[in-house]
């Protein structure tokens, strides 16, 4: 993909040359000359469905012109139109004394006659199963789009308008997944062009196009191509396993473009109204995606997490809550339900995340890995808060990818040595040994802000029932039991309670932990301190309790 | 705190980002920017009294729905919802209590009565048909309706 002349090169070709202006004499007038043709074309009634017989005209008008001779002259063409169309919109949407309505239809009526020229040419570029020519067309021209959008944006600045490029990408998307044979055969290509000019437009680069943006991400079409063919088990013909899931990654991406966004504005809690919306957008897709395709939020629910500021509770708890569709979630509830006979304890979750690689420097992972394996140095332990710790401003101390990353990798590594040992995790073999060993000392030795992050990182793994669930449950209620001070146990109970104190959904997994920690006398929870701190934190627990302890109604 | 962690302050580009977004936030996209151009019916939102339907019915968007219109409703969807998936269901329902397109007058014709001739090529009777241009339903005698007209596609 990313060879000399492949797809993504193409896509940058013309990202640059969209600030290229040496046009030879006359062709601007030409270019317009011919996109007024072509405007007035699509619209006559002669132009044949799918505007065939008009094309056939046009391009021997091309032909003619000589716009067809070097594909330089073509980006060029493509290029001058992008920006006629761009600045028909402008000029349309200052005239504000008119309707709305037919302002919009003006920008329309050339937009998407313009929309049709670039999909028919690259529908017919090339012989019907030259599928590298077409391909490369479109990345281009999408690329050109690209460079044209972010010089308006850069240039005219808080003054752009995303009209004009959101209507180009969207109706280019819907002629291009049109369901014709040329293009089934190029779907994978195309939606893999679209993904790569999104991330590229991602909110951070273009801010003034992220509500456009969003749309396009989450529009019902785009969702549908991305993700919706393994859950029908049906691949077409070109659709491998593994291309869907290349699909797969390539939304998550798109995701994570946006969760990187809004993070230091959530983290702040500095919600502007334009950003509420833009959160309140996302909230929304997300639930789609929790409802549709919640496979796909339980395979990057880690990459997504590690990109979440920790104080977007609801917004995790969305990610967190999702389970395969085929398994069916025990009520946590029922009273005497046993975890441990549960059979689906014992597989692992689908983790679509290297979380192993993200453990850095490589010297730190092998100093983790010699420790696992021998117990030894003590001296590992001692230094692990400073391998965590990256600043000493407050709020800011630990590098939280990190964390999230050692404690699912030591997580995963202690199950895998429970089991060559012939067992299964539970509270009596997870203990003593190298794996635990670390996580009681981060516990201890840890601050207050770098234990909430540390425990953050293990709720986050307190998901629908599987072995990470029930080995970090275990997990956590075991460092609540052999905390050698309070200020731990008010911690893990902080931790749970704020994740369960928001509006639903609520992961299986937390739901579980909290109810085994308050309602197994072992833990004696009632008998501390902080439980009885301030008659609202009381009235609260008990309210939590009393929904934690009630029979089901049959 | 709803900020466990503190403010941190924003950088130079999440200020820029901040701006930007605030902008923008002025000329939203319209709910008619990503779909296609709807000539006699575009969006036109309006805030509506909350004691008004703010959704439609659930499942008007089935076929059993679209029967349950009247032969008027449907020719209105017909004509004036082009290239939409109430067109289509439009025209299923149609189709279903027996009208016919006609391909080259573009208007639905219904037969008034058993035809006087049926040949392979074409049938000739009074047939019963709607005027889009005087919007009515009109009665012709004597009408020749060729097959090759007869708009005969199997709407899946």
């Amino acid at each position: 993909d990313r060879a000399p002349g492949g797809p993504t090169s193409m896509m940058h070709s013309g990202i640059s040359q969209a600030r290229e202006y040496d046009d030879p004499p006359g062709l601007h007038e030409k270019s317009e000359y011919l996109l007024r043709e072509w405007v007035n074309m699509y619209h006559s009634p002669a132009a044949g469905r799918d505007s065939s017989k008009a094309f056939q005209v046009f391009v021997q008008q091309m032909h003619q012109q000589g716009i067809l001779k070097t594909d330089d002259l073509i980006t060029r063409f493509f290029r001058l139109c992008t920006e006629m169309c761009v600045d028909l919109c402008y000029r349309a949407l200052s005239e504000a004394s008119h309707n709305p309505t037919l302002l919009r239809a003006k920008c329309f009526h050339t937009l998407d006659a313009y929309v049709r020229l670039i999909a028919l040419l690259v529908k017919h570029s090339g012989d019907a199963t030259n599928t590298v020519t077409k391909i490369n067309l479109l990345n281009k021209v999408l690329g050109i789009i690209v460079g044209v959008l972010l010089q308006d944006h850069e240039v005219r600045g808080t003054d752009f308008q995303q009209l004009p490029y959101h209507r180009l990408f969207i109706m280019l998307l819907l002629e291009l997944n049109a369901p014709e044979h040329v293009l089934e055969s190029i779907n994978f290509q195309v939606l893999t062009a679209f993904c790569n000019t999104f991330h590229i437009l991602r909110p951070s680069k273009a801010p003034g196009f992220a509500y456009a943006w969003l749309e396009l991400v989450s529009h019902r079409v785009f969702i549908a191509r991305m993700l919706a063919l393994t859950s029908n088990q049906k691949l077409g013909v070109n659709k491998s396993v593994s291309s869907v899931l290349q699909g797969w990654g390539m939304y998550a991406q798109l995701l994570i473009d946006l969760f990187k966004f809004l993070a230091p504005f959530l983290r702040n809690v500095e919600l502007t109204k334009p950003m509420q919306l833009l959160y309140k957008g996302t909230l929304r897709v997300l639930l789609v995606l929790l409802h549709d395709f919640p496979e796909f939020l339980c395979d990057y629910h880690y990459s997504f997490v590690d990109v979440i500021p920790p104080n977007c509770i609801q917004m995790r708890n969305l990610i967190l809550s999702a389970f395969p569709r085929n398994m069916r979630l025990p009520d946590p509830f029922t009273p005497n339900l046993k975890v441990d006979m549960l059979p689906e304890i014992n597989h692992p979750p689908r983790i679509l995340t290297n979380f192993a690689a993200l453990i850095q420097p490589s010297s730190f992972k092998k100093d983790l890995d010699t420790y696992l394996k021998t117990r030894a140095p003590v001296t590992f332990l001692s230094d692990l808060r400073s391998n965590l710790q990256v600043s000493t401003e407050p709020g800011l101390c630990y590098n939280i990818s990190l964390m999230n990353a050692l404690v699912l990798y030591v997580g995963t590594q202690a199950i895998t040595y429970i089991h060559t040992k012939g067992s299964t995790p539970s509270m009596n073999t997870i203990t003593h040994s190298a794996h635990m060993d670390i996580f009681q000392n981060l516990a201890v030795d840890l601050d207050t802000e770098g234990r909430y992050l540390f425990l953050n990182a293990i709720a986050n793994q307190l998901r629908y029932p599987n072995s990470h669930t029930h080995y970090f449950s275990c997990t956590l209620l075991y460092l609540f039991a052999e905390a050698n001070s309070e200020a731990i146990q008010e911690q893990i109970t902080r931790v749970l309670l704020e994740r369960l104190i928001v509006n639903r959904p609520h992961p299986w997994g937390l739901l579980i932990t909290f109810i085994e920690l308050i309602k197994n006398p072992t833990f004696k929870f009632w008998n501390h301190d902080f439980v009885h701190c301030a008659p609202e934190i009381e009235k609260l627990f008990e309210s939590v309790a009393r929904s934690c302890m009630q029979q089901k109604q049959p | 705190g709803v900020a466990p962690l503190g403010p941190v302050p924003l950088s130079k580009d999440n200020v820029y980002g901040l701006g930007m977004l605030e902008a923008s936030y002025h000329h939203m996209p319209h709910p008619s920017d990503s779909e296609k151009l709807r000539q006699y019916l575009p969006r036109n939102p309006c805030p509506t009294p909350p004691y008004y339907p703010q959704h439609p019915l659930p499942h008007s968007d089935s076929l059993e729905f679209f029967t349950r219109l009247s032969t008027e409703t449907l020719f209105f969807i017909f004509y004036y919802l082009e290239g939409t998936k109430a067109q289509y269901l439009a025209a299923k329902a149609l189709k279903k209590q027996s009208w016919r397109f006609h391909t080259k007058y573009m208007m639905w014709f219904q037969r008034h009565e058993e035809p006087k001739t049926i040949t392979d090529e074409y049938e000739q009777g009074t047939y019963i048909y709607f005027d889009y241009e005087k919007w009515g339903q009109r009665k012709k005698e004597g009408f020749t309706f060729e097959y090759r007209y007869l708009e005969d596609r199997d709407l899946q």
